[in-house]
């Protein structure tokens, strides 16, 4: 099998050169089907890979504009139409200098399968521009999104392909793109995704991701005839993702024993309950302090300042059921993994991306462990753009309670294709294995079923 | 700049915009050396009396003149000449008969004749041998001649003489100086007169302009005083007159000279005809040897007085006082009964409501207004009535109330822009400007005193609709009161010698004495003024153009609320005690070490000012504060460096000098915010909370040295006393969007978007305009300081309150380096956000925090540990690299380490980068960064994200450490370092020791 992935990566290569993020992209997803590559044959007579690896579509085009002061500048735009197999082209634009077409590419492949594992009908896109929003006044910047939206119209639709937010792109940029997109067209559709509440947005954004990783920490014990109920968790960060991922544990009735923030974090034996959380929510969204606050309020917590000497993190080194890092890449090591295991931890859902280092990911799939992925845990943030395309397509907003439903039968079924695919290939709850082929298959047979386009 | 940008062509009409500049500019011409040609006999003769130079010295002081002349005494004629040619430094050269080499006469035909245009005048002191000289030789090519009779004064009518005679011309014109024609002679009679008038007519005009105006104003107003124009024949005297007859205060005449070339026995009493005929309210005084011309003299309008009369000297005076209006301003019916007096503009202006009809017209008539006035130098105010006619006017009631509002309205005009002394009666508590006590102002007060001058001339108090730009109210404790303080208390040595901060305020503050004409004035002053003081210290080294004392010294605000006076009184005496006790804190004393100064030769004055803000139940504050800089450091296209850069925050200014979160913005660009562009930036960047005085707090104990009345609140309270309206914008975290204003639920940002982006306050014009301004004013770039209140009441202009203006030092010489082609491995350390410029290779010593074991919560820890080896390193005179995490010198132990300036004053050159997990934002805000460009310290921003940002962390780990404290390491090494910027392209690299 590997001479068919090394002879295929260097086919890639020569292809594509000059983008090694583009390479290392592809090669880790290779590597990870080569199970399924080995089994059924028909993908690779069929040249799937080799089809998917090539974009439908790549759209580079000038965007011309004005500064404040009147000078001329050029920058350029993409828009990598990825992958329409199982949907429009979804994906996000990223306006930033380092954006090239390699780096795009990656971000384009990738999001296929992201996109694939929400079970939503989306397919994968990226693109963007190397303008760089720093420093440029509110004006240059609605100018900027004008003209670039003055070229990307003609190649984009609410049923062709429909960008989002990505670094650079914020809310203020999907207004000024949406507006120029609107007026251009003269249609009010749901071209953009991450549009304002008023105009087409939808509820739960924020909360999504926080959200997603404990309603699939949920369904992971249900496979074991457990609930959330009476668990004790370890989160860690106190960021947005952190803080929903403790609001909705407390709903389902567990039990948070910690939270962090860059410097230090803190134990509360007692748990963070909801009036403790709403403190942590004011300390960290309004006042924008230290968590280290939280100790100062409620007394009988414990604040440990981060210590980077240390080989371990002490987060990870409590009695508890579950944990939800929810932080920073690379927070768990496999010192905490070894931690976590000898605390009882048998739940791990990972709210951020990456988490867990290598070595970490292989101890809790050893330890057999209900482990879940950011792949699979956090794909809640993308599936509500599914929902806000959903929305928009019947003209018809849903409520907090009818998206947040919604958000849970996505889990449920990611959780569902998670498990079934693990199983069918050898390795039943290795939720890693799931994931990464989950994904890919749902692609891979609808390419299939729609013959060579 | 362009001068004339700023100013209101109609104020220059007005006289008013000029009028400062215009007195300054009088009296250019100035015989400042003298170069005095005589045997060392004749010297003796003079120097009979004592020596020559401190009795003229001391006469110049008595008069209140500035510059008193140097004297150079050479004894032959060929030294003279030598000595004036290589030295070219002489106005004047006054010669004896006798020298060594030559004849006085020989000497002056020599030095015509080598090109030398230095006035000659011959002193003589016998007369008899001056008879023949004059008999028998051309004596044209002296200047003057006169003749010594023991009044070393003679020497500076000599000198006044001339220099009126050099000036008359220029000082006419500009500003309409008068002058006083007198006709003379006798070489002996003009000799003794002219000392005898000039000390007259000085010590005269010293009296008159003293009112409502400060020293320097007073020195300048006395290059204002009249003119003598000495004239020894007819049409010498006519010439002068009808080239300036409009400003002839009067005449003075002898009745027997030369007229056309003859002697004439009555040509005094033809020149008091025809001038009479001409200008009849000419005073003439007609002097005379002979008692018989009395007669002749009074018939042509003019006064009498006998050369030999035994009251000559009382009777000139009184003639002066009475025509040349030296003397008050008698009013009286036109029958000559007196009914009513006035001494000075104020009471000129009380009078005025009360004296006849009749009277005013029979002054009005006559020009006594306007003559009165101009012998006080007060020519504007002169001017603007003296071409107003009885009878423009419809009734003598609108003539009076025309003379008492131009009155009025000038007494106004006056104390703008001027730091007056302080008087209660005068002092405006919304706009003056004023000193107590004597001695310097110090550099604050130097500053804001010059920064309302500017704002006053050129007309920029309201310049912006809807806004008041002003210098807050204020009074200025001179430094004598500081020195009588510690004299009286006896506090100097302790101070001088004591290392406990703590001990020295409480010393202070226990001090009984305080000086007593003060103590009045500060109570006047706080009766005047309710509102809460910002008392800061004004030394006489703080912000002196090299060595910007910049946030070494204490600034106090107090709530001046109590409602017993008493009680305020002692409030703000003790307050200001502590601002003396912060000249002796250990931070002064460090830094002063470091400086070329001497802890003794330090002086404090006080600034006591207004604050400007509201007061929302017991927070007080302005709405925003902030500081603007005319010179950016880091600039980020499309800004310059020349741009500038504002710094600003809601509340009081301490968030903005202290270096904490704060919006920044070049006032040319107000919309390109670099740390807003995007919410994440916006929300980790922008401030959090604020500074206000809480009016509620109890007096701060004895030993507390620092501020504790500030407080910091939180935005939610700014939002509740509505203040936050004009700086927030909204967070909506659902949309990820931040909207401008607060009209949406969301997380508060502070952006300053309502004004930057919705214009509700000119804030970048009013900026760019006055940092335009002080940068041209002061000939170098400055630094403002100033808050802005917008919650006053409807229909009232928005308060902008313009703080401090200093020069900003930058360091000068910007020649090209090469920084770029030192191989990597050489390389320490390269940024291309580099200040400073220059190379520097004596530099054997680092101290660098260890980037491994670094905890950002730990920084205090770590400021200590630097403070500690900066003290050992600085005691062994070895400079040092300083390299660590953060922002050098912030107020926020979060975002870097908080050192003050004198805790790493032996670096020479500072190397700041960002946090592992967080990269921040360059420090250029604060205090800290004059201190670093003023002691040319070299600093690297080290942003290792970008492709030119590097430290080579691994090799500084290798290097074993000579001593370690905490995290913080200290090496030291044999081979110097070499630290290389080119200031051009802010470009850096610091390199291994060879």
């Amino acid at each position: 099998m590997s001479s068919y992935v090394n002879s295929f990566m260097a086919h890639l290569k020569e292809r594509n050169p000059h983008e090694p993020e583009f390479h290392q992209a592809v090669q880790e997803v290779v590597e990870s089907l080569a199970v399924v590559l080995e089994r059924y044959p028909e993908y690779r007579s069929n040249k799937i890979l080799e089809r998917m690896v090539e974009p439908e579509r790549v759209i580079m085009f000038r965007v011309p504009w004005m500064d404040d002061q009147g000078e001329i500048h050029v920058n350029r735009g993409y828009r990598i139409e990825m992958n329409s197999a199982i949907g429009p082209y979804k994906g996000g634009l990223r306006f930033h200098p380092s954006v090239n077409l390699g780096i795009l590419k990656f971000l384009a492949f990738e999001q296929v399968y992201k996109n694939s594992l929400t079970t939503l009908p989306m397919g994968g896109g990226k693109g963007g521009s190397d303008f760089d929003p720093k420093g440029k006044s509110d004006n240059e910047v609605m100018r900027f999104c004008q003209s670039f939206m003055t070229e990307l119209f003609r190649h984009i639709g609410p049923d062709t392909d429909v960008p989002a937010g990505d670094i650079g792109v914020g809310g203020r940029e999907i207004g000024y793109l949406f507006g120029q997109y609107k007026r251009l067209r003269n249609e009010f559709t749901g071209v953009l995704t991450g549009k304002g509440l008023n105009w087409g947005g939808s509820l739960i954004r924020p909360e999504a991701t926080g959200y997603g990783a404990v309603y699939f920490a949920a369904e992971m014990l249900a496979t074991r005839r457990e609930t959330l109920e009476g668990k004790i968790c370890l989160v860690s960060g106190s960021g947005n993702v952190a803080q929903y991922t403790v609001e909705k544990i407390l709903q389902l009735g567990g039990k948070v024993v910690t939270m962090s923030d860059s410097n230090g974090y803190i134990y509360d034996e007692e748990g963070i309950d909801r009036k403790k959380l709403d403190f942590v929510m004011e300390l960290k969204n309004v006042k924008r302090t230290r968590i280290k606050e939280y100790v100062e309020k409620y007394r009988n917590a414990v604040y440990t300042p981060l210590d980077s000497k240390m080989d371990s993190n002490p987060l990870w080194n409590h009695k508890a059921h579950c944990a939800f890092p929810c932080a920073t890449q690379n927070e768990i090591n496999a010192k905490d993994a070894q931690n976590l295991l000898r605390n009882g931890v048998y739940v791990v859902s990972e709210g951020a991306n990456m988490p867990t280092t290598l070595e970490g990911v292989k101890l809790f799939l050893d330890a057999k462990i209900l482990y879940a992925p950011g792949k699979a845990a956090n794909a809640g943030g993308v599936a509500t753009s599914g929902l806000e395309m959903a929305q928009n397509s019947m003209r018809l907003p849903w409520t907090r309670e009818e998206v947040d439903q919604r958000l849970r039968m996505i889990m449920k079924n990611i959780h569902k294709t998670c498990v079934d695919v693990a199983e069918r290939f050898g390795t039943p709850g290795n939720y890693v294995n799931g994931a990464n082929i989950g994904g890919f298959l749902k692609v891979a047979d609808a390419m299939m079923d729609q013959g060579l386009v | 700049m362009a001068e004339k940008q700023y100013f209101d062509p109609l104020w220059i009409e007005h006289g008013y915009g000029t009028r400062f500049q215009g007195f300054q500019n009088l009296m250019r011409r100035r015989i400042r050396d003298v170069l005095l040609v005589s045997s060392l006999y004749d010297l003796y003769l003079f120097e009979e009396d004592g020596r020559l130079y401190e009795l003229i010295r001391n006469e110049y002081q008595g008069l209140h003149l500035s510059h008193s002349p140097e004297l150079t005494r050479v004894s032959s004629g060929e030294e003279a000449i030598a000595l004036a040619k290589e030295e070219k430094r002489f106005d004047l050269i006054i010669t004896t008969l006798h020298i060594e080499d030559m004849t006085a006469l020989k000497l002056a035909r020599l030095t015509r004749s080598s090109g030398l245009n230095i006035p000659i005048v011959l002193l003589a002191y016998d007369n008899k041998e001056l008879k023949d000289l004059i008999t028998y030789h051309d004596t044209s090519v002296f200047d003057k001649i006169f003749i010594w009779q023991g009044d070393f004064r003679l020497i500076i009518g000599i000198i006044k003489h001339l220099e009126d005679k050099m000036n008359v011309e220029h000082d006419t014109m500009i500003a309409g100086v008068q002058s006083i024609i007198v006709i003379e002679d006798n070489i002996r009679y003009y000799s003794s007169f002219l000392p005898i008038l000039y000390t007259e007519i000085l010590n005269q005009s010293q009296r008159l302009i003293s009112e409502g105006v400060n020293m320097t104003h007073r020195y300048l107003r006395m290059r204002a005083r009249p003119k003598i124009l000495l004239c020894t024949t007819y049409e010498e005297a006519w010439q002068y007159f009808e080239r300036y007859e409009e400003y002839i205060l009067g005449v003075i005449s002898d009745i027997d000279f030369v007229r056309e070339g003859q002697p004439d026995p009555r040509a005094g009493l033809t020149f008091a005809r025809e001038v009479k005929a001409r200008q009849s309210d000419i005073p003439i005084l007609l002097q005379s040897t002979n008692a018989e011309l009395e007669q002749m003299a009074r018939s042509r309008g003019a006064s009498f007085l006998l050369k030999e009369s035994p009251t000559y000297l009382l009777e000139l005076r009184q003639f002066m006082t009475q025509y040349f209006s030296f003397g008050d301003f008698v009013f009286r019916t036109p029958d000559g009964r007196e009914v009513a007096r006035a001494t000075d503009l104020r009471s000129l202006e009380r009078q005025l409501h009360f004296v006849p009809e009749e009277s005013i017209r029979y002054h009005a008539e006559r020009n006594h207004f306007s003559n009165w006035l101009k012998a006080r130098t007060e020519f504007w105010l002169a001017h603007k009535l003296r071409p107003r006619k009885v009878s423009d006017y419809p009734s003598l009631a609108a003539l009076r109330e025309d003379l008492i509002s131009s009155l009025r309205e000038y007494r106004k005009l006056q104390q703008r822009g001027l730091i007056t002394d302080f008087s209660k009666e005068s002092f405006d508590p919304h706009t003056s400007f004023a000193r107590i006590g004597g001695g310097s102002l110090g550099g604050k007060a130097r500053g804001l005193g010059f920064v309302n001058i500017l704002i006053n001339n050129y007309n920029v108090r309201n310049k912006f609709a809807g806004v008041e730009i002003h210098v807050p109210p204020a009074v200025v404790l001179g430094t004598d009161v500081f020195d009588q303080f510690l004299e009286e208390n006896n506090l100097r040595t302790f101070a001088l010698s004591s290392t406990d901060d703590a001990e020295i305020t409480r010393r202070f503050l226990q001090a009984r004495s305080f000086p007593e004409g003060v103590l009045g004035d500060l109570a006047a002053f706080l009766d005047l003024i309710r509102e809460p003081l910002a008392v800061r210290s004004s030394s006489l080294l703080e912000d002196s153009q090299y060595h910007p004392f910049a946030g070494v010294y204490e600034t106090y605000m107090i709530p001046n609320n109590n409602p017993d006076p008493f009680q305020r009184l002692s409030e703000l005496v003790s307050t200001v005690k502590r601002v003396y006790a912060s000249a002796f804190y250990q931070s002064a004393k460090d830094y002063i070490k470091v400086t070329s100064y001497r802890l003794e030769e330090e002086k404090m004055a006080v600034i006591i000012q207004k604050m400007v803000g509201t007061p929302h139940g017991d927070r007080f504050y302005p709405d925003f504060s902030g500081v603007a800089k005319s010179y950016n450091f880091y600039p980020i296209a499309p800004q310059k460096q020349h741009d500038g850069i504002v710094l600003a925050a809601l509340g009081l200014g301490k968030m903005v000098v202290d270096g904490g979160e704060t919006v920044r913005f070049c006032p040319k660009y107000p919309t390109h915010l670099l740390q807003l562009f995007s919410p994440a930036e916006a929300l980790a960047n922008t401030q959090r909370d604020f500074f206000a005085l809480d009016l509620s707090s109890q007096p701060i104990p004895f030993t507390e040295t620092t501020d504790l009345l500030l407080k910091r609140y939180s935005l939610a309270d700014a939002e509740a006393d509505g203040t936050l309206q004009y700086v927030a914008s909204t967070y909506v975290l659902e949309d990820d969007v931040l909207r401008d204003g607060i009209s949406r639920g969301g997380v508060r940002v502070v952006t300053f978007a309502p004004i930057l982006r919705n214009k509700i306050f000119p804030l970048p014009q009013i900026l760019e305009l006055l940092v335009d301004m002080g940068s041209w004013g002061m000939g170098t770039p400055v630094e403002i300081e100033f808050a802005v209140s917008m919650s006053v009441p409807e229909g009232q202009p928005k308060e902008f309150g313009l703080l401090q203006m200093r020069p900003l030092v930058l360091s000068r010489e910007m020649e090209e380096l090469n920084v770029d082609d030192e191989p990597r491995e050489k390389i320490l350390c390269a940024s291309s956000q580099v200040l400073g410029h220059g190379i520097m290779k004596d530099i054997f010593d680092i101290v660098c925090v260890d980037p491994e074991r670094f905890d950002r919560a730990k920084t205090r820890d770590v400021a200590m540990s630097v403070m500690k080896l900066n003290a050992t390193l600085v005691a062994k005179g070895r400079p040092y690299l300083l390299i660590g995490f953060g922002r050098w010198g912030t107020l926020d132990p979060w975002l870097g380490i908080p050192v003050k300036w004198d805790q790493i004053s032996g670096a020479r050159a500072i190397v700041e980068t960002g946090f592992k997990d967080q990269e921040v934002a360059p420090s250029q805000g604060s205090h800290f960064f004059q201190n670093i460009t003023s002691f040319m310290v070299s600093y690297f921003t080290v942003n290792t994200k970008l492709p030119d940002g590097y430290i080579d962390w691994e090799w500084l780990q290798s290097q074993p450490a000579t001593e370690e404290l905490g995290v913080v390491r200290h090496l030291q090494f044999e081979k110097p370092l070499t630290v290389k910027i080119n200031g051009h392209r802010n470009k850096g690299i610091i390199l291994k020791p060879e």
